[in-house]
């Protein structure tokens, strides 16, 4: 069987962080032993000390105490300073591995077919996708904790053998009961649980977005109370069902009890034909030993759900970026519909709400496949073209703005890397931007929030604009690049757009409501339907499940 | 000692105390929760005494030290009964908590300025599920904490004083540098999870601005950008990590060394070489007892820390739980002879949480009885102009009157509006049930007729009339006829002003012009607001206003 790619990358990150690793996983070994030796050997050493001290002050005085409790003490500052440094280590290789496996899930979802990659980057898969993220961390920070079990097992087993073979044995079957009876347990009454809590959250979500979106109407008519109940009885059933799964957690904790019940009361007497003091002493391992178990039997319960996350991750990290060389465009000619465009033409893009106009130029930039014989560039079948040939022929200012969280310089350089200051502020201008962007606190380094959320709507569009406008391609994409602006400040816009066109020789497509811009263009075509907007499946279902 | 960042602030004003009187609705749960976890103090001495008593009678002989393993095997049993019970009582006590803080933010969404959208649905889901293991792990593992170690030192002491002494002096030490050194470990690990959440919210953005990036080809940046920051964050945090886990390694360190000086403490007890004058003399049975309890002494405190972590997420998801706004009570009708004129007059909206307004002194006047239609693009506030009235948008600066009655003083009109929008919300129960939410007291050949003149007659007859059965998701009913549904409410309802949002919005020429009758039939006699992208839609109205 060939590994997933998430093993292969999670097994590439433990090489890389081995250092760490192995020191973890030696501190959980020293924690492990040590914490089954301290109570292991302090039964020991107090039931030698009763008999010794029973049997006369001659006895007691042969009686050597200062190696156990030497040993003792050593024991105790040996553990904290290991578990100390288990966590310590552990979470440091989590952090550097986890700062290597982040990049490489975005440049795979990035050379991920377009579909697919927008599919997850809208609402709720993209939300999925950091937790299952966070869920990797998670397993990386366990790493060393089956080595930890492993060595208070193992130590529990080798203290009790020298009561005798019974008690070792007894110890070995209990912790493999345990293990075994717990992973049963999980896997018959958690895994269902975990399926049918996820199924009652996805109807609560969609109760929730059916409600929100349907708040005006609910107010208007008084009629909140019905559509609230309905979601609390929604989210009781979540919740009931989430009580229902501690339950099956709560079993394994009773096996637990059970177990160590057993286990103490067949090793003490397995035990009793040793001397007391060796009794004791695998009497208390064998409650350690089940004790160190009882990490690894817990966390079964969340074995379903990792590997949910690791399928889906495994599913993206498929793609793999073909690093190629950009290719220059030059000025390629466009073939749009059957319309023939020459470089610098610029052409308006008509058409009711919902006729496509949006994707077409998703189409052009290969962020949605594209029917063949859709589009050319330069005589070339645009939907037979890798994205990687369509792109550098584009700048694009989409409708929705979609300005990432970071500065105004950070925004722009997305679409011009090695753009000056001046040719920042250049493009600011045109977009009629710049005196807003001057009176910002730190000017081009100023933090924007996440989407933008420190300007106006119209202003995100402005700088929307602006980043179109820096990139250096020969066809400019603008989706409704006006709106919202007040007369003024739009006819500013076009006209030094009319003249930035004028002296760069950029065509033009423009998607447009407004007659202001449209008059840039000396041709018009309506877009002809096409077919419904694909690729967003997952996230239309859980965000707007109220159209049918 | 150490300077708090606004979120750490806001932390201890805003969401403990919210935590806490979302903590009042669980009471009986979580006491009972607490009450189990307690119980295991004796589940535990049952099993320390089965123990000792059995080590001691085994240094005789094994049939004696019978009744004492089966002590010892029913305390175990038992305490595992009391875990599982305690694991229960924790969940319901999560359950009533999340149910008391869902419907209170489900309320909020229809409060002004609520969050809207998938924002509104995030908040609502993901912030009351992670208040979970804050109610079902945390607050229950507390209270524990609070009083088992103690009464577990009070059983010692039965046994021992002198152990008991000991515990005591190694976990007064324990608090007391909980207490000094502890509050910087623990801001050191909020810091550290804050960092963590930034991190991921970082990964999110760049993953929803996806489109963009791959437009302008900057995937490779932003790959090198997204592995830069994770790679800061790890060097930054590494330091951090240092002083979060202090905390655990103190518990750890006070925990093993209260069990080695108690073993050693007895060991030299019974060998009677102690080189000090104690005022006991111990036998096996008290010094095994004594050292079996030792370990559980520490053991509610492991609990605790162990879910830390569910009380930091809680935490973050109370700040943002907290903040949704309260809504207000349903206004009462205005006494409207006629449909009135509405002005908005100079009217701001900003809401919380965003900078940017939304408008600044933006004036209109709708007509009374007329039609005027808002068009613009999506996101350009129509909507919000709208939801002014209906008391969903936050009236941040001047005016908005409905005759003489003015927004800043009622809240919302919501009593004397009909809305029609994009989805209408369906409800499980026949066609009737569904037309009847918006008039009660309608009788069956008014709602009949609303159908009729919404244009739902094809519904009506291919669907077996008024008692056709309807589901929440409204399996079996086109685009347009769930629009029409909304419109026939709004019929039904008989409101002197009606508010449309987008009611054509993705329909088909044909159907749109289908549409544009029922609503031209909807509005006669009212003063009506259609906020719409339709150019054909907008021509029915007697005033046009582009935003």
């Amino acid at each position: 069987m060939t590994k997933s790619p998430l093993s292969r990358l999670i097994a590439e990150q433990r090489r890389r962080q081995a250092g760490p690793l192995i020191l973890a996983a030696a501190a959980a070994v020293v924690v492990g032993a040590g914490s089954t030796a301290l109570l292991g050997l302090s039964g020991w050493f107090i039931t030698g000390a009763a008999l010794a001290g029973a049997a006369g002050l001659a006895t007691a005085q042969a009686f050597n105490v200062l190696l156990p409790s030497a040993t003792i003490r050593l024991l105790a500052i040996l553990r904290t300073v290991a578990r100390y440094g288990e966590r310590l280590q552990s979470h440091a290789a989590a952090l550097d591995a986890l700062a290597a496996i982040r990049p490489r899930l975005f440049a795979a979802l990035a050379a991920a077919p377009p579909r697919e990659a927008l599919a997850v980057s809208r609402g709720e898969a993209a939300a999925r996708l950091v937790q299952d993220v966070d869920a990797v961390e998670t397993r990386f920070v366990r790493l060393s904790a089956p080595w930890g079990a492993a060595a208070g097992i193992g130590m529990a087993v080798a203290l009790s053998a020298l009561a005798g073979i019974g008690p070792a044995l007894a110890i070995l079957t209990a912790v493999a009961l345990h293990l075994i009876l717990a992973r049963l347990l999980t896997r018959r009454l958690s895994a269902p649980a975990g399926a049918a809590i996820q199924v009652a959250a996805g109807e609560l979500k969609e109760a929730l977005a059916a409600f929100a979106a349907a708040a005006p109407e609910l107010k208007v008519y008084g009629a909140q109370g019905p559509a609230l109940d309905r979601i609390a009885a929604l989210g009781d059933r979540l919740d009931a069902l989430k009580v229902r799964a501690a339950r099956a957690q709560g079993l394994v904790g009773l096996l637990e009890g059970a177990l160590t019940g057993v286990a103490i009361a067949a090793v003490l007497a397995l035990a009793s034909p040793a001397s007391a003091p060796l009794a004791a002493l695998a009497a208390l391992a064998a409650v350690m030993a089940i004790e160190a178990a009882a990490p690894i039997a817990r966390a079964f319960e969340q074995d379903g759900a990792a590997e949910a996350a690791g399928e889906r991750l495994d599913a993206l990290l498929r793609y793999t970026s073909v690093k190629e060389a950009p290719s220059s465009v030059g000025r390629p000619a466009l073939r749009l519909q059957g319309l023939d465009l020459a470089p610098g033409a610029r052409l308006a893009l008509t058409g009711p709400t919902g006729s496509g106009k949006t994707t077409r130029l998703e189409q052009l930039l290969g962020l949605r496949p594209a029917p063949a014989g859709a589009f050319a560039l330069d005589g070339q079948d645009g939907a037979a073209l890798p994205p990687t040939a369509l792109r550098p022929a584009f700048a694009y200012a989409p409708q929705d703005a979609a300005l990432l969280a970071g500065t105004v310089r950070e925004n722009l350089k997305l679409a011009a890397p090695a753009a000056t200051d001046e040719a920042l502020w250049g493009a600011l201008e045109d977009a009629a931007l710049a005196e807003r962007v001057r009176a910002l606190p730190q000017g081009l380094d100023t933090w924007l929030g996440e989407a933008g959320e420190r300007l106006s709507g119209g202003e995100r569009r402005r700088l929307s604009l602006a980043r179109a406008l820096l990139r250096d391609a020969p066809w400019l994409l603008l989706d409704e690049p006006t709106e919202g602006l007040d007369p003024t400040t739009e006819a500013l816009v076009v006209a030094r757009l009319d003249a930035r066109l004028r002296l760069s020789g950029q065509g033009l497509l423009l998607v447009s409501h407004r007659p202001a811009p449209l008059r840039l263009c000396e041709r018009a075509m309506a877009v002809e339907t096409v077919s419904p907007p694909a690729g967003s499946a997952i996230s239309r279902r859980m965000i707007e499940p109220a159209k049918s | 000692m150490t300077v708090r960042t606004p979120v750490e602030t806001e932390i201890l004003t805003l969401a403990r105390p919210w935590l806490r009187s979302l903590n009042r609705t669980t009471s009986a749960f979580s006491r009972a929760a607490s009450a189990w976890r307690l119980a295991d103090v004796v589940g535990a001495a049952g099993f320390a005494a089965g123990l000792a008593f059995g080590v001691d009678a085994l240094t005789r002989s094994l049939t004696e030290a019978l009744p004492f393993l089966a002590l010892a095997l029913v305390s175990a049993l038992a305490r595992g009964a009391l875990a599982a019970k305690a694991t229960r009582a924790g969940a319901q006590a999560a359950a009533r908590a999340k149910a008391h803080a869902r419907r209170q933010a489900a309320a909020s969404l229809l409060a002004p300025g609520a969050p809207r959208g998938g924002a509104a649905v995030t908040a609502v889901m993901e912030g009351v599920e992670a208040l979970d293991g804050h109610f079902s792990r945390f607050a229950p593992a507390r209270s524990a904490s609070a009083v088992a170690p103690l009464l577990l030192i009070g059983l010692t002491a039965l046994a021992s004083p002198v152990c008991a002494g000991v515990q005591l002096f190694t976990l007064l030490p324990f608090i007391a540098a909980m207490a000094l050194a502890g509050m910087a470990a623990a801001d050191a690990s909020r810091r550290q999870f804050l960092a963590l959440e930034r991190l991921s919210a970082l990964f999110l953005d760049r993953v929803r601005g996806l489109p963009v990036v791959l437009a302008f080809q900057a995937e490779t940046r932003v790959t090198t950008g997204l592995a830069q920051a994770a790679q800061d964050l790890s060097r930054r945090t590494q330091a951090v990590l240092r002083v979060a886990f202090f905390s655990s390694a103190a518990l750890e360190f006070f925990a093993a060394l209260s069990v080695a000086l108690v073993a050693v403490y007895c060991g030299f007890n019974l060998l009677r070489l102690l080189p000090f004058p104690v005022p006991e003399t111990l036998d096996l049975k008290r010094a095994f007892f004594a050292l079996a309890l030792a370990p559980e002494v520490y053991a509610p405190m492991r609990r605790l820390a162990a879910a830390y972590h569910d009380r930091q997420a809680a935490e973050s998801a109370a700040l943002t739980l907290a903040r949704l706004p309260v809504p207000a009570p349903a206004p009462a009708p205005l006494d409207l002879p006629t449909a009135p004129e509405i002005r908005f007059e100079a009217v701001g909206v900003t809401y919380p949480g965003g900078e940017a307004a939304v408008f600044e002194g933006f004036d209109l006047v709708a007509p009374a009885g007329r039609i005027t239609a808002l068009l613009g693009p999506s996101g350009c506030g129509k909507t919000t102009l709208l939801n002014l009235l209906t008391g969903l948008a936050p009236l941040t600066a001047g005016e908005v009157r409905v005759g003489e009655a003015r927004l800043s003083e009622a809240g919302a009109f919501a009593a004397d509006l009909a809305w029609a929008g994009q989805s209408p919300l369906l409800l499980a129960g026949t066609l009737a049930d569904n037309l009847a939410m918006a008039r009660p007291d309608a009788s069956r050949e008014d709602l009949e007729a609303a159908a009729r003149a919404a244009g739902l007659s094809d519904l009506l007859d291919r669907r077996g009339g008024l008692d056709a059965p309807l589901d929440e998701r409204g399996g079996g009913l086109s685009g347009g006829e769930r629009r029409r549904l909304g419109i026939a409410r709004a019929l039904l309802k008989p409101a002197p002003i009606l508010l449309l949002d987008e009611p054509t919005a993705d329909l088909d020429a044909d159907a749109e012009a289908q549409m544009i009758e029922a609503i031209r039939r909807a509005a006669a006699g009212r003063t009506t607001l259609i906020a719409t992208h339709s150019e054909a839609l907008a021509a029915v109205a007697d005033q046009v206003v582009r935003l």
